[in-house]
């Protein structure tokens, strides 16, 4: 919808650009820092080089908080995925005052500031044993992600006819039956977009893993933090080039899909 | 194999209100019956107890000689249409289809067999691998029959499912689903608001509401002999006087109103009602003749000046004005004898045995 | 609608929404009640800890800078986010498209890469001032980071698809008639915009600053990175608390404070803005 091209109009859509490249090309920097070949943060003056990116692969460090990462963000995911479907679909059937503070409570962890949970995790981790562990540092990421599932699958489930679950029942299926071949299918997509959510945001987390990880369990963020902090190492900079492309990727991925769901005719 | 119901002093309360207040209503094997009333009668809540997915404050539910008041939906082998058919989105017609028979364990080739019969049964075949959402209105309700049927229930059960459709849509539907009925001899239940419908497809109807049933029978008996002032006014026209009566005797009997005198014949069932007592004669405006000349004696007359006249194709529907009060006739358009015009004086006349007496309920 | 579930249905789905219930209860209520309980014990029984929000200058001072920072970011943040999302809604949807792609690319890249990636440009020997002064701009380089002008540059930067994303959501679903509506009826741009559709954005705009508002309170990494321990925000300040003076009593009294700030700030709004609309559950 276009509201023609007034002077007004024009240098708003000129203030949004700047915005707009405010945002993104900041980013761009990280990309020649990356090819440097020295061994501090500089520009490649005249040489490239890609020592930077080979100690991703080479370091065992690097590679080792990649691993850690990836085995807390799938297993938390998928706790949280499970968690939060189900708080989705019983709030969706129960829909009564009780059931949706219940929804409420369930997104307490989307409001309160990392820094404070994450205090009170370090606390009762000590308590359980959990401090520097695995299992400890899942459980708290699967905590923080389930809102954001439980979000996504209730939008999904908005959509979702009631009545299929007494459909489904009608035809003989018990309860259980009915929601994981029926119910669960039609908020798929409510489901995959929460999964990624919850993967992103554990995979980006930071302050939690400063306070109940140290030396057993090492993520990527802390190791990039770690990086940071002391002489910037120019392996970050490969890492935030790397990073950078997996999410462009990514979102044109997911970009071409929905155009090419959109145009395939499927309405009466 | 069909299977009879039978609800015993049923009664579903929700919180602040009596949805169905103890009904007792027995639905034969292989009966098409319908659950007729206006919105918030509780015929649906009568429906989603026989089904199972509202439990019985009180009372009990029988299929055939079995107590299923405690049988959860999914045992009581009942197939259900839902308003709006809740067809599975996920899943194309053939596997919405196929569904019931793959919760029942039944092998891969018979489950292809059934669903191929079962389209043929509806007239779908060739749409087995669409989706919901690429069917139209009537293709999505015969796949929602089709799915409710495929597991041969005992039972169908239909919820207001034709009421999303257009007029020639809904009237062809009604035809199939009849047809359908008089082929598999399942027990239908059917619920809806639609009164021409209830009359044109059921077998039987029993007319709902305040959550108890008032009258039921088979369509012309309810129609023609409505026993309430909801009954008469709640399926067709009717015109209505508050009279009195003036004499009674073993079959007949004479009403007066505003200064004029009726016959009525005394049907069987009729309420005996002594003289100087008030009684609510109802008339059917198609009984009344319309005519120029006024009519010999012996029969129910009264002089009225034409107000309003309505085409309605195959018949008018005339409004009147006479010394009782303001009428309705209606009278098939080939018929008329005289030029139905507003101002024209004409002469009203029907048979002693046209009217009924009825239960004043207001 | 519970009404019509049997006893055993209703069993079932009360225990879906019971086995998540209890493990959130358990992994993170209790952690959080953890923190308020310590607020009021450590290091003695009582409410000391909660004096020096009077007493101390330090912590005034924290959270004076805090509060500062927070609502300055959050204007321009809104500001920008409030140009781009009008700006996206009202092209041809393909350029829209793009935008709006562009701004959730900067939503999802990861918080401490912006953070190195500003760190980079900003810093004494970072890549801006090496611009500047080869250019011959400026003769020594400026200080644009370790402050408060590097903190805010950094948080707006990453608050503004924050803002951007739920006003455009918001905007998408005002009618596009309505503004050339007022204008048939006389009024100019600016007047259609001003009385016209800017109140009709209002719900989203209050919805979309309460937001950014209270995530920026208790924001860690961004302010951490940028502020170079001379520009202290309020949860480094209690990261700081906890790892070099161990003083917990302290430590979890601002957290406390800190969420008790957040909760009053919601409950204020919940008698403006349908909070389960904010954060789209509705």
């Amino acid at each position: 919808m276009e509201t023609g091209t007034s002077n007004g109009f024009r240098i708003t859509l000129f203030g949004a650009w700047l915005a707009i490249l405010f945002l993104t090309l900041p980013l761009v920097v990280v990309f020649p820092i990356s090819f440097t070949p020295h061994r501090y943060l500089s520009l490649p003056d005249g040489a490239w080089s890609l020592r930077h990116y080979a100690t991703l692969i080479d370091d065992p460090s690097w590679r080792n908080s990649i691993r850690d990462s990836l085995i807390t963000g799938v297993a938390s995911t998928v706790i949280a995925v499970v968690l939060g479907t189900m708080t989705a679909i019983g709030c969706w059937r129960l829909s009564s005052r009780l059931s949706e503070t219940v929804r409420i409570l369930m997104l307490t962890p989307m409001i309160v500031p990392s820094i404070v949970h994450a205090l009170g995790f370090y606390q009762v981790w000590v308590q359980f044993n959990l401090i520097d562990t695995y299992t400890g540092l899942i459980i708290a990421h699967a905590m923080k992600s389930t809102p954001y599932v439980v979000i996504s699958v209730s939008a999904a489930l908005a959509n979702v006819d009631l009545k299929l679950e007494q459909a489904a029942r009608s035809l003989g299926a018990k309860v259980v039956q009915a929601l994981w071949m029926v119910i669960i299918p039609a908020a798929r997509p409510g489901i995959l977009a929460g999964a990624v959510f919850a993967f992103a945001l554990s995979w980006d987390e930071l302050v939690v893993n400063l306070f109940i990880t140290s030396r057993n369990v090492y993520t990527l963020p802390r190791k990039i933090w770690d990086g940071i902090q002391d002489n910037i190492d120019p392996a970050v900079a490969s890492v935030a080039a790397v990073l950078i492309v997996l999410t462009v990727v990514a979102m044109l991925a997911r970009f071409a899909v929905a155009r090419r769901q959109r145009h395939t005719p499927l309405s009466t | 194999m069909p299977v009879s119901l039978r609800l015993e002093a049923v009664s579903k309360r929700y919180s602040d209100q009596l949805a169905v207040d103890d009904v007792s209503l027995e639905i034969g094997a292989g009966r098409f019956v319908t659950l007729l009333g206006p919105s918030g009668s509780g015929k649906t809540t009568i429906l989603m107890v026989i089904a199972g997915f509202a439990r019985p404050t009180s009372g009990r539910i029988f299929a055939g000689s079995q107590d299923i008041t405690d049988h959860p939906p999914e045992r009581r082998e009942f197939g259900m249409v839902f308003q709006g058919y809740a067809l599975f989105p996920n899943m194309t017609v053939a596997e919405n289809l196929a569904f019931p028979l793959k919760l029942r364990k039944m092998p891969r080739a018979t489950i292809e067999r059934e669903v191929e019969r079962m389209l043929d049964t509806v007239r779908l075949v060739g749409l087995a691998q669409r989706y919901p959402r690429e069917l139209s209105g009537g293709q999505q309700q015969r796949v929602a029959l089709a799915r409710a049927l495929i597991f041969n229930p005992q039972v169908l059960l239909l919820d207001e499912s034709l009421s999303a459709l257009d007029k020639k849509l809904r009237a062809g539907l009604q035809e199939e689903l009849r047809d359908l009925h008089t082929r598999l001899g399942t027990t239908f239940v059917f619920v809806t608001h639609d009164q021409d419908e209830a009359l044109s497809m059921s077998d039987e109807v029993v007319i709902v509401n305040h959550g108890r049933i008032i009258q039921r029978g088979a369509p012309k008996a309810l129609y023609d002999r409505p026993q309430s002032h909801f009954v008469a006014d709640f399926l067709g026209r009717a015109n209505f006087f508050d009279a009195v009566v003036a004499a009674a005797s073993a079959r007949e009997l004479t009403y007066r109103i505003a200064g004029c005198a009726f016959r009525h014949a005394l049907h069987a069932g009729d309420a005996a009602a002594p003289a100087g007592e008030p009684i609510l004669i109802g008339l059917r405006p198609e009984k009344i003749a319309l005519t120029r000349q006024e009519p010999a004696e012996g029969t129910n007359k009264l002089a009225a000046e034409i107000t309003s006249v309505t085409y309605e194709g195959p018949n008018q529907h005339i409004r009147v004005t006479t010394p009782i009060g303001a009428m309705q006739v209606v009278a098939a358009s080939s018929q008329l004898e005289i030029e139905a015009a507003r101002g024209a004086r004409a002469w009203l006349s029907w048979r002693p045995d046209a009217s009924v007496v009825l239960h004043d309920d207001r | 609608m519970t009404a019509d579930l049997d006893a055993s249905t209703l069993r079932i789905y009360w225990l879906l929404l019971a086995v998540p219930l209890v493990l959130l209860a358990v992994f993170y209520l209790y952690p959080l009640s953890r923190v308020l309980w310590l607020s009021v014990t450590v290091p003695t029984p009582g409410f000391e800890n909660f004096e020096k929000l009077y007493s101390s200058a330090a912590i005034q001072r924290i959270i004076w800078t805090t509060v500062r920072i927070c609502v300055l970011t959050t204007m321009i943040a809104l500001l920008l986010g409030y140009v781009v999302a009008y700006a996206a809604v009202h092209v041809r949807s393909l350029h829209g498209e793009m935008m709006l792609f562009l701004v959730l690319l900067s939503f999802w890249l990861s918080v401490l890469i912006r953070a190195f990636a500003w760190l980079t440009l900003l810093q004494r020997n970072g890549l801006i001032n090496d611009w500047l002064m080869s250019w011959g701009l400026i003769d020594s380089p400026l200080t644009l980071v370790r402050n408060e002008f590097g903190v805010a540059l950094g948080m707006v930067h990453y608050m503004v698809p924050y803002a951007a994303l739920p006003i455009y959501a918001n905007l998408k679903g005002i009618d596009p008639r309505l503004v050339p509506a007022a204008r048939g009826l006389g009024a100019t741009a600016l007047q259609a915009f001003v009385k016209v559709y800017l109140p009709m954005s209002l719900p989203g705009l209050i919805s979309a600053s309460v937001l950014t508002f209270i995530f920026s309170l208790g924001f860690y990494i961004t302010p951490a990175l940028l502020g170079g321990g001379k520009t202290v925000m309020i949860a480094e300040y209690i990261a700081v608390q906890i790892n070099e003076t161990l003083n917990w009593g302290v430590a979890t009294m601002l957290a406390t404070t800190l969420l008790l700030a957040i909760f009053a700030i919601l409950a204020a709004m919940s008698f403006f803005v349908d909070l389960r609309k904010m954060f789209g559950v509705k």
